[in-house]
Order: structure tokens, then C-alpha cells, then sequence
């Protein structure tokens, strides 16, 4: 019950006009940001960010939750009308979505897209209320040497889950780790890695990493080829569901909410994995698999579930525990942290408005981009007859205007140029940015904790695995660095099976 | 791929070596506590392990998958943006950041997406006009004013 008063204190806050009006521009920026391709919704809160120092800090993380959940719904546009995915999470979205819409049937793409996406947010908001409490609660009881391990996991999981190489994406984690030691060190006050440099004793702010990684490295992504767009056309009529898509579509939802949370919960994972294995989940459960690829209304349905579910998902971790595990929540977490507020298990209770406030506004916000996807998705749709050349230089000078916000220096300018040409290589070399922002977010957390604990155990490792819960993290650790050499030694031994095997048939003709 | 996996592998190795040696002259443990190049010691021989699996992954490789850098015209177009964003940047001082925010819209509207010259200059209206009214206006940010005094 205790729970249901919080979440009804969350819905004055998140009712009161101003608040209301900044879900309404978040969900709505998040739509456009989510449409547009060559910006995902990590880079539009990291630009938008600065925009909210004005703002109360409730106000402002509405607004920036907000971006982050629409950029899901937005994905689904350009996923279905001009199979681009508007960002990563919607690339199994237009496998399907976009065969519906060449089909004629664009319109139930979007429909169930919305639908399933309102469904699975409004189920992962509703586990999101239970959930946090417990584990805020749970997270209690941890230490320092909890924390290096929960952070250290949050790092090693984002390579053994993520999608490509694992070593890749823990060289972008070492990457991250290398930009935050620069500065002077948290414990002893000694300078480090400065250079002699002033601009960097104070270390390198969050803002032009994110900004310069995840903005800038993009849009150069973006102009490697002018951007021309053809969307397919779509009315509203278009956009009613029989009961036989509905009955097609509705286990869909299900499975890939659950999926999505689930993963959501998982450090590292996040919505582009979610609608991964909700999509390859459906396509095995589903009666007619042969549909996938070719337009099945239910992988549209599942995939598009999953990524919504999972953005909510991964809010839990951040909210509870004050460790992020998506780039998205880790954009939010800096945005906490720039706004005076300390994360972690005490948040809850220090600053209940403003979690109850931002818990509650994710359901109204949901409810808007359902309006947004359904009855207004053609207007939406018009967006993207924009052409994408127009709204770079707005970006651009956006995005320095930002860094130059955090500190009024132009030193912060020149640093989110030079992290926008890293990024920019790293996308070009395969290396995901995602461990790199994370590794940055977490770097702090994870070394004060890291020489608290052997600090007050004198050296000694053991403090690691001492006490029941650190030991499981410490198990969890080692087995996400195991996972992927696992599955190196698997595909191998499938390799070579099969080789057998073919030599085997070869020999028998 | 091959040839970026190498150039990535010897990139992270040297800039662990520089993390290493940038801190050797820090205390790795400091009394009883672990000191300020513990850290550092550790994240640099992450990056030496990470090189080395890299480098050697990609040497044992046969069949590399092809590089995806773009043709020489996405080249230009990249260089062509990234060239003015630095010029944008050393302008900042000298003319302020709004002047020198005009001149890096027109250049990259008309200069590098070829784009028509009345929606260029209607975009550069919309685009100062929104960082004039948000951030400074609203926000009361103030800008860098150069020469002109803007």
C-alpha cells in the first residue's frame, strides 16, 4: 500500500502544469529524435541535456525519461516507411514493418507497433513500481565491495550481452576507463594524466563525451552519403486492426514485453537486444515462421514491445541502485548527477517526489505517444519528408552550445570535437560506444570502491568474496567474462563438427 | 577489417603504454590503502591484455571481413563537416559564437550539401534564432562575443 500512496504523491508532482508540459515535449522531441535517422535517443538526451539547467530537477529528468522512451515509439516511423531504422533498437522492426508497408499494410505496422509499445510500457512502468522499492531496499545492505562488483558487472556485461565483438566492446570500455582517470584522483587529491594541463585537473566533464561519442561521431556517420528519404504514404483509415491481427499480435506483445524487461533489468543488454530475442523468440513460437522477414505483423509486434519494455526496464537498476545499464539511463543518471542529486539505494527515500514524480509521468507519457502513434502518425510521418541535410547544421551547433554550457569554456567545445572524430572512428573500427559512456558514468563508483575495499581489508582479495551477496556478484563477474570465450569454443566445435560431417557425406557419394 | 583491427590493437596498446607511464611516478600503494596509480596500473594492463587478443585474433584470422570506411566522396563530406566544425571553433574568439555559428551553417548548406540558397538562409534564421532564444534569452547562457560584439 505503501507503494500505491507513493505512486499517487508521483501523480501530483508529475500532474502539476509544468511537468506536464516537459513529459509532453520529451515524448514529443523523443518521437522526432527516434524518426530521424542518424541521431538515437542516448545523443538526443545528451544534447538536450544543457537545456535543462534551468530547469527543477523533476521538470528536467521528465523530460529527458521522456526523449528516451519516445525515441522507441519514434524508431517505428522510419523503421516501417523507408526501412531505415530510426535507431538501433527498431533495426528488427524494419525487417518486417517495412516488407508491410511495400504490401500496403504500413498503417497496421504502425497500429500494432503503438499498440504493443503502449501495452509493454504501461506493464514495465507497472513492474517498475514494485520492483525499485524491493531492490532499493536490498541495495541497502551492500558495501563498497558490492559496489566495484555491481559496477564492474555493468561493464563486463555490456561485452558478453551486447551484439558484436566482445573484445571490441571492452576496448571501448578500457577507453572510457582511461578518459576518466584523467583529473585528479578521487581519494588522495594527486593530479593525473593532466599533462600540466588546468582544463584538465578537474578531469573530463560527462557532457562532451556523450555529446562528441554519441552526437557529433553520428552525424558524421550520417553525412558519409546524402540522406534521401522516400517515405511510404499512409492514412488513418489505413490504421484500423481486424481481430484477426489482433489475435495474431497480442501473445506477440506479451512474450516481448516480458522479453524486454527481463532484459531491460540485465545490465549491458538493453532495447536493441531486447527486440533481438523478442523477435528471434516470436519467429520460434509463432504458427506461421516462414512470415518472418517477408512482413509478419507479430515480429513487428514483438520487436517493437520488447525495446519499449526494455527502455523501462533498465530505469530499475538506475533508480535502485544508482547503476546504470544502458547508455540511455546512463545519459539520465549524469544528468542526475548534474543536477545536485546523489544517486543510489538512498534516492528513494531522499528524494521521493522526485522518483514517484518521474515514475508516475512515465505513464502519462506513455499515453500521449500512443495519441502521437496512432491517430497522429501521419503527421509524424510528414516529419521525414524533411530533408536530413537541413536539420545537420541545427544539430551541430546545438550540440556545441551545449558543451560550451557545462562549464563556459571553449576547451569543452574543442574536446566534444576531438570525442565526435573518436566516435566516429570507433563506429568506422566496429568498437560500440555504449561500454565507453558506460565505463565513463561508472569509472568514479567503481575505484573508490574498488580501494575502500581493500582498504579496510588491508590488501586482501578475499573482502570479494567474504560475504554471500558479493561472492554471487563476483560469480556473476567472472561468468560474463567466461560467456563470450564459451561461445567462441562452442561455434568452433560447431564449426568443426560440421566440416566433419560434410567430409563424411562427401566420402559416402 | 583486418588492417583497422591492427591499427586499432596498436592505437589501444600505445595508449595504454601512456597510461602506464603517464602514472609511474604515482604511488601504487600508499601505506596501507592502494594509491593513485593503482588504477591507472590496472585500466593500462587491461588495455595491453585487450591489444594483444586483438592483434593476435586478427592475425590468426583467414577470411577478414571488409573494412566499411566510406568511397573518397563520403570522405570529403565527413572531412568537409569536420573541417568546419574545427574552423568554427577557432572563429569562436575572434568574430563570437553566433557570427561564427551564421557562417558555419551557410558553408556547410551551401558549401558541402550544395543545398538552395533561400531554404539555407531560412535555416540558419531558424537555427540561430532557437540557440539565441533557449540558451541565451531563456537560459541566460552567455555566449562568447567576438568583434562584432554579438
Amino acid at each position: 500500500m505503501d507503494v500505491l500512496a507513493s505512486l499517487a504523491q508521483g501523480f501530483e508532482v508529475a500532474f502539476t502544469p509544468t511537468n506536464l508540459l516537459f513529459v509532453l515535449i520529451g515524448v514529443t522531441l523523443g518521437q522526432l529524435i527516434g524518426a530521424l535517422p542518424g541521431i538515437g535517443p542516448s545523443a538526443g538526451m545528451a544534447l538536450l541535456l544543457p537545456v535543462t539547467f534551468g530547469l527543477e530537477p523533476v521538470t528536467a529528468l521528465v523530460m529527458l525519461a521522456g526523449i528516451m522512451y519516445g525515441g522507441m515509439y519514434g524508431g517505428t516511423l522510419t523503421s516501417v516507411l523507408v526501412n531505415v531504422p530510426g535507431e538501433a533498437a527498431s533495426v528488427m522492426t524494419a525487417v518486417d514493418g517495412n516488407q508491410l508497408a511495400r504490401k500496403g499494410r504500413a498503417g497496421q505496422a504502425l497500429a500494432v507497433a503503438a499498440i504493443g509499445s503502449f501495452i509493454a510500457g504501461v506493464g514495465a512502468v507497472i513492474a517498475l513500481v514494485f520492483l525499485t522499492p524491493a531492490l532499493s531496499a536490498f541495495a541497502l545492505r551492500f558495501s563498497a565491495p558490492e559496489y566495484f562488483l555491481l559496477a564492474l558487472l555493468g561493464i563486463t556485461a555490456t561485452a558478453s550481452l551486447g551484439t558484436g565483438s566482445p573484445v571490441k566492446a571492452m576496448i571501448g570500455a578500457v577507453l572510457g576507463l582511461m578518459i576518466a582517470l584523467v583529473g585528479t584522483d578521487p581519494i588522495q587529491g594527486t593530479e593525473r594524466l593532466t599533462f600540466g594541463s588546468l582544463d584538465l585537473m578537474e578531469g573530463i566533464d560527462f557532457l562532451p563525451v556523450a555529446i562528441g561519442i554519441f552526437g557529433i561521431a553520428e552525424i558524421f556517420a550520417s553525412m558519409e552519403e546524402p540522406q534521401n528519404m522516400q517515405p511510404v504514404k499512409t492514412r488513418l483509415k489505413d490504421m484500423w486492426l481486424t481481430a484477426k491481427d489482433w489475435a495474431e499480435c497480442r501473445m506477440a506483445i506479451l512474450r516481448g514485453g516480458l522479453i524486454g524487461f527481463v532484459i531491460g533489468l540485465m545490465p549491458g543488454a538493453g532495447p536493441t537486444v531486447a527486440s533481438l530475442l523478442a523477435y528471434v523468440v516470436e519467429k520460434k513460437a509463432s504458427r506461421h515462421p516462414e512470415r518472418f522477414g517477408h512482413g509478419a505483423l507479430d515480429g513487428v509486434a514483438a520487436a517493437e514491445s520488447a525495446n519499449n519494455s526494455a527502455a523501462h526496464g533498465a530505469m530499475v537498476p538506475m533508480l535502485a541502485l544508482g547503476i546504470p545499464g544502458s547508455a540511455s539511463t546512463a545519459v539520465l543518471l549524469a544528468a542526475l548527477v548534474l543536477l545536485g542529486i546523489r544517486p543510489g539505494p538512498m534516492l528513494l527515500t531522499e528524494q521521493a517526489d522526485l522518483v514517484w514524480g518521474l515514475i508516475a509521468s512515465m505513464f502519462i507519457g506513455n499515453v500521449i505517444l500512443l495519441i502521437m502513434n496512432l491517430p497522429m502518425a501521419p503527421l509524424f510521418a510528414s516529419v521525414l519528408r524533411i530533408p536530413y541535410s537541413y536539420l545537420v547544421p541545427g544539430i551541430l551547433i546545438i550540440s556545441l552550445v551545449g558543451a560550451y554550457a557545462v562549464s563556459l569554456s571553449l576547451f569543452n567545445v574543442g574536446l566534444t570535437l576531438a570525442f565526435g572524430v573518436i566516435g566516429y572512428l570507433m563506429i568506422r573500427a566496429d568498437i560500440p560506444r555504449a561500454p565507453l559512456v558506460l565505463a565513463v558514468v561508472l569509472a568514479q563508483l567503481m575505484e573508490t570502491s574498488l580501494r575502500q575495499s581493500l582498504m579496510l581489508s588491508e590488501g586482501s582479495l578475499s573482502i570479494f568474496v567474504e560475504r554471500p551477496l558479493s561472492a554471487v556478484l563476483a560469480l556473476l563477474v567472472i561468468g560474463s567474462l567466461a560467456l563470450p570465450v564459451v561461445n567462441v569454443l562452442l561455434a568452433r566445435r560447431a564449426a568443426r563438427r560440421a566440416g566433419v560431417d560434410r567430409l563424411v557425406s562427401h566420402s559416402s557419394d | 577489417m583486418k588492417a583497422t583491427n591492427i591499427v586499432v590493437s596498436l592505437v589501444l596498446f600505445a595508449l595504454s603504454a601512456g597510461v602506464l607511464l603517464g602514472t609511474w611516478h604515482l604511488p601504487y600503494w600508499a601505506d596501507f590503502a592502494p594509491g593513485s596509480a593503482f588504477a591507472p596500473f590496472w585500466v593500462g594492463f587491461a588495455g595491453v591484455v585487450l591489444a594483444v587478443v586483438l592483434l593476435v585474433g586478427t592475425l590468426s584470422e583467414h577470411d577478414g571481413t571488409p573494412h566499411s570506411f566510406p568511397d573518397r566522396r563520403g570522405l570529403m563530406r565527413v572531412g568537409g563537416v569536420a573541417v568546419g566544425l574545427f574552423a568554427l571553433l577557432a572563429a569562436i574568439p575572434l568574430i563570437g559564437f553566433i557570427p561564427a555559428g551564421i557562417l558555419f551553417c551557410l558553408y556547410l548548406l551551401l558549401g558541402v550539401e550544395r543545398r538552395p540558397l533561400l531554404p539555407t538562409i531560412a535555416t540558419t534564421v531558424i537555427v540561430i534564432g532557437l540557440v539565441y532564444g533557449v540558451f541565451v534569452a531563456w537560459l541566460g547562457i552567455a555566449l562568447p562575443r567576438g568583434a562584432f560584439g554579438v
